[in-house]
């Protein structure tokens, strides 16, 4: 796989003339570099994000965050365009009536309360019902207990929670989220996971940062890999998954009658590999469409029945490993 | 404007954190100590512009004026919170203007009245004493305007505001405006003394700055660092992360 995969949306039919107006994606990126002296922190990373939950992922040091400060209009692209809503993202304060962003670095302003920071961004928002907007947003992120305590005696994850708050105060139409997770105890991971979930059902666009692989998993519709800088996929991991050729799906195969089942299938020219271990049969393929094809064909030509067919590694770890080890 | 109140307020808590504040205000409070020991031993004097230029205008105006002007903003920029105020939608010099107007706003709350009271203190309550108080109140009010303006765009030119701020202060302006006069123009202690003069408050033995320069140099001083600080703030670019 060569080419980073566009999400099918984004690649839908431009609309004629005299139809709708065309859409316009909530972020684009086109062509965006960002360096530093020689370095070279993004590299010519394409893409457009719709409504949903999106991943974005890339080890230590791979340029997530200096992606998500680009998007956010706080870092200029040395090459390349970011637009979010149509609108160029750096040195322009109207993108941020759609944006709330989620900084990594923890620095919430240690002398005001999780209210009053709430509050303070409403206001500073102009919304028109700066406490009332405050007072939904602690809620949403379940921080009312602590909402009038000085947010320097908050845990880490605490003072993520207060920055969740403050940047969803105007319900922005964008959501950008470095590493939103980190320092939340399994209850309020839950507790963001269904807030965004919620969120992106309701047709926002969802972009959060993360190298827990579990997280990402759990929560993206699809997902963005970066990698050295550069995009080395994008869309559903699944499909993605699907387009690397070059590396065998394994599936395991439950039926009544696995030993048969296994020469029938060896057969097939999609299968190069069938091999009963403890009683259990793994199939590998190079080709997963044809596969799953020929699979339920064969098995009733031979008069057995499947209980179970399961990919083994098409997990979005094995994905993840896959593209930033080639 | 309706984010204009909630920058004012959130910068006024920023800088009256409780062990700053107290420092300052030991900082005004020395020159009114000083003059209450002179009165006390009877060394009063019918001129306190001396004194008002040495202890105030030369020592305290700067100094409150530079922790005050490089905190406003530098300290958010420091400790990453600016973030939170560039990501909304507000022209960037109603955040510059703001900031401002509180770190000016508190120098003159904290160096004006020590002004006063060391020059009621020191020279009496004579029509020339609060003549010469009165110049230097307002010098210091416009002066301290300029200085903490100054600093205040230097914190958002570097992370050194605060040592930069304080050579400027200690070799620039209280070591060569002494000696070379052409960097009398480059002073804003130089200017702040010319508008003491100009308005009653001269001090013997000085050749102050003409008034109409004087009043320029801290205007031209102010209104240049309000639009450098607002072009940086609008050119300001997270560092850190991956």
């Amino acid at each position: 796989m060569t080419e980073p995969v566009a999400p099918a949306w984004a690649t839908a039919t431009p609309a004629v003339a005299d139809g709708p107006p065309p859409i316009v994606p909530a972020l684009q990126l086109d062509h965006v570099s960002r360096w530093y002296g020689n370095v070279v922190a993004v590299n010519d990373v394409s893409f457009a994000l719709g409504p949903g939950v999106t991943g974005l992922l890339g080890p230590n040091g791979a340029g997530k965050s200096t992606l998500l400060h680009l998007m956010s209009g706080l870092l200029r692209p040395s090459a390349g365009t970011v637009m979010v809503r149509g609108r160029t993202a750096w040195r322009d304060p109207a993108i941020y009536r759609d944006i709330g962003l989620v900084p990594e670095k923890e620095a919430v302003h240690p002398y005001l309360t999780g209210y009053e920071f709430a509050l303070l961004n409403a206001q500073l928002q102009g919304v028109a019902d700066p406490k009332a907007a405050a007072r939904k947003a602690i809620e949403t992120v379940d921080l009312v207990d602590a909402a009038d305590r000085p947010t320097a005696t908050y845990s880490k994850g605490m003072r993520q929670r207060a920055k969740l708050a403050g940047a969803l105060v105007h319900e922005p139409t964008v959501l950008l989220l470095d590493e939103p997770f980190n320092g939340m105890d399994p209850r309020q991971r839950l507790h963001m996971m269904d807030l965004l979930r919620a969120m992106a059902a309701a047709g926002r666009t969802i972009l959060f940062s993360s190298h827990i692989l579990e997280e990402v998993e759990r929560l993206a519709d699809s997902i963005l890999v970066v990698h050295d800088g550069r995009l080395a996929a994008a869309g559903d991991y699944r499909s993605i998954r699907r387009l690397m050729t070059d590396r065998p799906h394994t599936f395991r195969v439950r039926s009544t009658d696995d030993r048969r089942l296994a020469a029938a299938l060896i057969a097939d020219p999609a299968v190069f590999g069938a091999e009963l271990l403890d009683g259990r049969l793994s199939v590998s393929t190079s080709d997963y469409a044809a596969f799953t094809h020929a699979l339920p064909r064969l098995a009733a030509a031979a008069g057995i029945t499947l209980h179970e067919v399961a990919p083994t590694n098409d997990s979005l770890e094995s994905v993840f490993s896959y593209l930033v080890r080639r | 404007m309706s984010a204009f109140g909630p920058l004012v307020r959130v910068t006024l808590r920023g800088l009256m954190g409780r062990r700053r504040l107290l420092l300052m205000v030991l900082l005004v409070a020395l020159p009114v100590a000083l003059a209450l020991l002179v009165r006390l031993a009877g060394g009063g004097r019918n001129d306190a512009s001396p004194i008002l230029d040495n202890l105030i205008v030369r020592t305290v105006l700067p100094l409150v004026a530079l922790v005050l002007g490089t905190a406003a903003l530098g300290s958010e920029i420091d400790d990453g919170t600016i973030v939170h105020l560039l990501v909304k939608p507000i022209a960037r010099h109603w955040i510059i203007i703001a900031t401002a107007v509180v770190a000016a706003g508190l120098t003159a709350l904290l160096v004006v009245p020590s002004v006063v009271l060391t020059g009621l203190l020191v020279s009496g309550t004579g029509s020339t004493s609060l003549h010469t108080t009165f110049a230097f109140a307002v010098a210091v009010l416009l002066g301290g305007t300029a200085y903490t303006t100054a600093f205040l765009a230097l914190s958002t030119v570097t992370s050194r505001a605060l040592v930069i701020g304080l050579v400027y202060t200690l070799i620039w302006e209280g070591v060569l405006s002494g000696l070379l006069e052409g960097t009398k123009f480059l002073s804003i202690r130089q200017a702040t003394l010319g508008v003491a003069a100009a308005l009653g408050g001269a001090r013997p033995g000085l050749q102050p700055l003409e008034p109409a320069i004087s009043f320029v140099i801290l205007i031209v001083v102010t209104a240049g660092a309000l639009l450098i600080a607002t072009r940086q703030l609008a050119r300001f670019e997270v560092r850190g992360g991956d």
